[in-house]
């Protein structure tokens, strides 16, 4: 089940460090590695490489992990701060609470706490959803290339894997996803897709699920919006309401992104009760932060931040496609806040070029490694940096017409 | 199956273990006990139901959270790279090597990827009753079978009936003080008892729950990280949430063989060390390098309230187990459930039942010495022995 290029087990050997490896540069690893970004990049031993030496006043900008550059807004900070006094108290103890937080999401969308489940991130809610709903027996259906959590921990289950390309658009191929469906156990749908970026639009969804749920009613959909925040189409909507009204379809979303909260480690299942139960039995019990409650709390009774930090990110989205469209390179769709960005060239020798002046961009994405480069959005001002980087480092290659 | 049936009859009757798993209260997850995780805890309440550090982390550690914001509070919004400072930092700490340590999301994950890898349908997990229910209730969920043994008539693990016991299984919680109970095996006895279970039963994994490790008084008291690090078989669990006061940070760790290790860390993939939030681990590396006397401060302040609450209740008749954590375990004569709810409204929280002794005896955990002043005068009311009585 496990394919080389991403083998789990070669990704497992860096986690938590890699410290039993001598020759591993386990600093400059760290410094680069983001939500994803740690497996496939271990198994591509990019933190083998020593960090570039930047010239002098030059400050690293991170560009590699769909983050959110601000982080938090300040009232998730404050909040944090006002939970200092109850750092010793286990979340269920604290005040706000663990069910605090998962009645706040739930009343967000006029459910009830046990539609929710909380996780470590969405990333616990995905490593659940494949262990419930996944087997030998039945697959895993997900995209290529997509957010690979899911594909990567069934193959260490040795759970079968379905990867349906993306189409030419770089938009996934949900025509192909739901030819694959027959029989699987879960199928997974990231809307927008990472880290491709595009989008399919509410019609499109609804479309896909009544087709999926006519074919293969027992197969789980599992639709992913960590990005749903920073979507500016129209003809999206989420597909909250339809996973609640829909057996065997559930939501995953996230604080790491426009919330600005990768690094407090919140996720959550939305969906009917006896489809998110299988996750809230294998959820780790008090799996968030009594700072991770408070902020995720404060966070969600502060619309406005989020419409802000929408806002921000569609201006910056907009200056950096034009940008690097006057460069010569097309960007997909993006309806997040990142690029999925033909750059001509291998992400690798762009990605090192970059590097040594400052700019981190994401990791390979198979199978576009050769030509596209993925490029998170940071701030107005670090993007301005980093697409003065680009034009040094691309214009040689577009003025020549010649490829690395 | 049978066979943990047959164990389940023999050591504590039919249905303990059942009552054991399904009495998990505000501590287990959110689903099974999903009305009492809601059920808020009215401000002011002085909670000694879930064996906390009243004080917290302190003020070394709060600094570091608060630096941890980084410029402009934006490195929250950052994926943390920071676990491997913490691992060398604890390594360098327990003299071991970095490849020993796996860290978790609190203990819990560390005591769910044992229970995950180490039993199996064919490969029990055995463990005293009651004791701390993550470990049963996970291989419950798994349906992997659970094998219950009783402790001895002072409430301490009985290594007798667990050594028996162990042989075939595949994994032995040792929580050691033992939650609920407060009792303790001493050092030389886990170490022979260890041996013993490796030489009769070499399969069988066991994972020595220290949680309560620095709070143990008793002379005869020692870790048993260096057995750990040598034997596959052995697993130590550690947790910031008790002494280290970090219980709302979640942050815990294993200790072990290499082999063992790297098995737990790549269960954790996908989800291991990525549940880790960036302010515990820059707490953690806080708590790590802060001044030891802050732990022994902190010992020396939970044994003045540990005396003081135990001496209070033996003076009414009422006799407590041998406490070497921060709680005790105390035989009040009545169902907990009704001194449990009497407490409450009269702004006292103690712990929930746990079965076989609900019908008796009370979990209490040490808040501070004022909050524990206040708390035995309201027990004085409710339990009608305001004042002592000839013992």
């Amino acid at each position: 089940m496990l394919q080389s290029r991403r083998s789990f087990l070669d990704v497992l050997r860096v986690l938590d460090g890699g410290r039993a490896e001598g020759d591993f540069n386990a600093a400059q690893w760290l410094a680069a590695r983001g939500h994803e970004d740690y497996q496939a990049q271990a198994a591509q031993g990019t933190g083998r490489r020593p960090a570039p030496a930047l010239p002098p006043g030059v400050k690293a900008i991170r560009i590699s992990s769909n983050e959110n550059p601000l982080g938090p807004g300040k009232t998730a900070l404050d909040a944090i701060v006002r939970q200092f006094h109850e750092a010793g108290r286990y979340p269920f103890n604290s005040t706000p609470g663990e069910g605090a937080l998962a009645t706040a999401i739930a009343s967000k969308f006029g459910v009830k706490p046990v539609n929710i489940v909380l996780g470590a991130g969405s990333q616990e809610i995905l490593k659940s959803a494949v262990r419930a709903y996944t087997s030998p027996a039945k697959a895993l259906v997900t995209a290529t290339p997509t957010f690979e959590n899911c594909p990567n921990v069934a193959k260490r289950l040795g759970h079968p894997v379905v990867e349906v390309k993306v189409d030419s658009a770089c938009r996934l191929d949900l025509d192909g996803m739901a030819k694959a469906v027959k029989g699987a156990g879960l199928v997974f749908l990231n809307n927008p897709n990472n880290p491709t970026a595009t989008l399919h639009s509410a019609k499109a969804v609804e479309d896909f699920v009544r087709r999926v749920r006519a074919d293969s009613p027992e197969t789980v959909i599992l639709i992913d919006e960590a990005y749903h925040d920073y979507v500016t189409d129209p003809a999206y909507q989420s597909a909250v309401p339809l996973a609640l009204k829909t057996p065997n379809v559930f939501v995953a979303r996230t604080f790491s992104k426009a919330y600005g909260m990768a690094g407090l480690r919140i996720g959550y299942a939305i969906g009917a009760e006896e489809t998110v139960r299988p996750m809230a039995r294998l959820k780790m019990p008090y799996n968030v932060s009594v700072f991770g409650i408070a902020a995720a709390i404060a966070a969600l009774n502060d619309p406005k931040h989020i419409e802000d930090e929408k806002a921000r990110n569609t201006e910056v989205r907009t200056f950096t496609v034009k940008a690097l469209e006057d460069l010569g390179c097309k960007s997909s769709e993006s309806q997040g806040n990142f690029l999925f960005v033909d750059v001509g060239r291998p992400a690798a020798a762009f990605r090192e070029a970059c590097a040594k002046q400052g700019i981190m961009v994401g990791r390979d994405f198979p199978p576009f490694e050769k030509t596209h480069a993925r490029i998170s959005l940071g701030t107005m001002e670090e993007m301005k940096k980093a697409t003065s980087v680009f034009r040094s480092v691309l214009r040689p290659v577009t003025t020549t017409a010649g490829r690395q | 199956m049978a066979l943990s049936r047959r164990g389940f009859v023999q050591t504590v009757g039919v249905g303990a273990a059942a009552a054991w798993i399904g009495a998990r209260g505000r501590e287990h997850g959110i689903w099974s006990a999903f009305e009492p995780t809601l059920q808020a805890v009215e401000p002011g309440t002085i909670v000694l139901a879930s064996n906390e550090n009243p004080l917290g982390p302190g003020k070394t550690v709060m600094k570091a959270v608060r630096t941890a914001f980084g410029e402009g509070g934006r490195a929250p919004g950052r994926y943390s790279g920071t676990s491997g400072d913490l691992i060398d930092a604890l390594a360098k700490r327990l003299g071991v090597k970095p490849e020993n340590i796996v860290l978790g999301c609190g203990s819990t994950q560390i005591l769910r990827t044992a229970t995950h890898l180490f039993t199996a349908r064919d490969k029990a997990l055995v463990g005293t009753i009651p004791t701390y229910e993550e470990c049963a209730g996970y291989a419950e969920m798994m349906g992997h079978p659970v094998r219950a043994v009783a402790l001895d008539s002072e409430f301490k693990m009985d290594l007798g009936k667990i050594t028996e016991a162990a042989r075939g299984a595949g994994l032995v919680f040792y929580c050691n003080p033992n939650n609920p109970t407060a009792t303790y095996v001493g050092a030389r006895a886990t170490r022979d008892f260890l041996a013993k279970v490796n030489r009769e039963s070499p399969e069988t994994t066991v994972l020595v729950d220290e949680a309560y490790f620095d709070y143990v008084t008793d002379p005869d008291h020692d870790t048993h990280i260096p057995i750990a690090v040598d034997n596959p078989r052995v697993v130590v669990a550690r947790t910031f949430s008790k002494a280290y006061g970090m219980a709302g940070l979640r942050m815990g760790y294993a200790v072990g063989h290499a082999d063992t290790i790297k098995k737990m860390r790549e269960w954790d993939a996908g989800s291991g060390t990525s549940s880790l939030n960036v302010l515990a681990l820059h707490a953690g590396l806080a708590a790590v390098e802060q001044d030891p006397s802050f732990i022994t401060a902190e010992r020396a302040r939970n044994t003045a309230a540990r005396d003081f609450t135990m001496k209070w209740f033996s003076e009414r008749g009422m006799k407590p187990t041998d406490s070497q954590a921060n709680f005790m375990f105390v035989n009040i004569g009545r169902p907990v459930k009704e001194f449990r709810d009497a407490c409450r409204k009269k702004g006292i929280l103690v712990a929930r039942d746990f079965p076989p002794f609900e019908k008796t005896h009370c979990r209490l955990s040490f808040g501070t010495m004022d909050e524990m002043k206040k708390a035995v005068a309201v027990f004085g009311d409710v339990l009608g022995k305001k004042t002592a009585t000839a013992a």
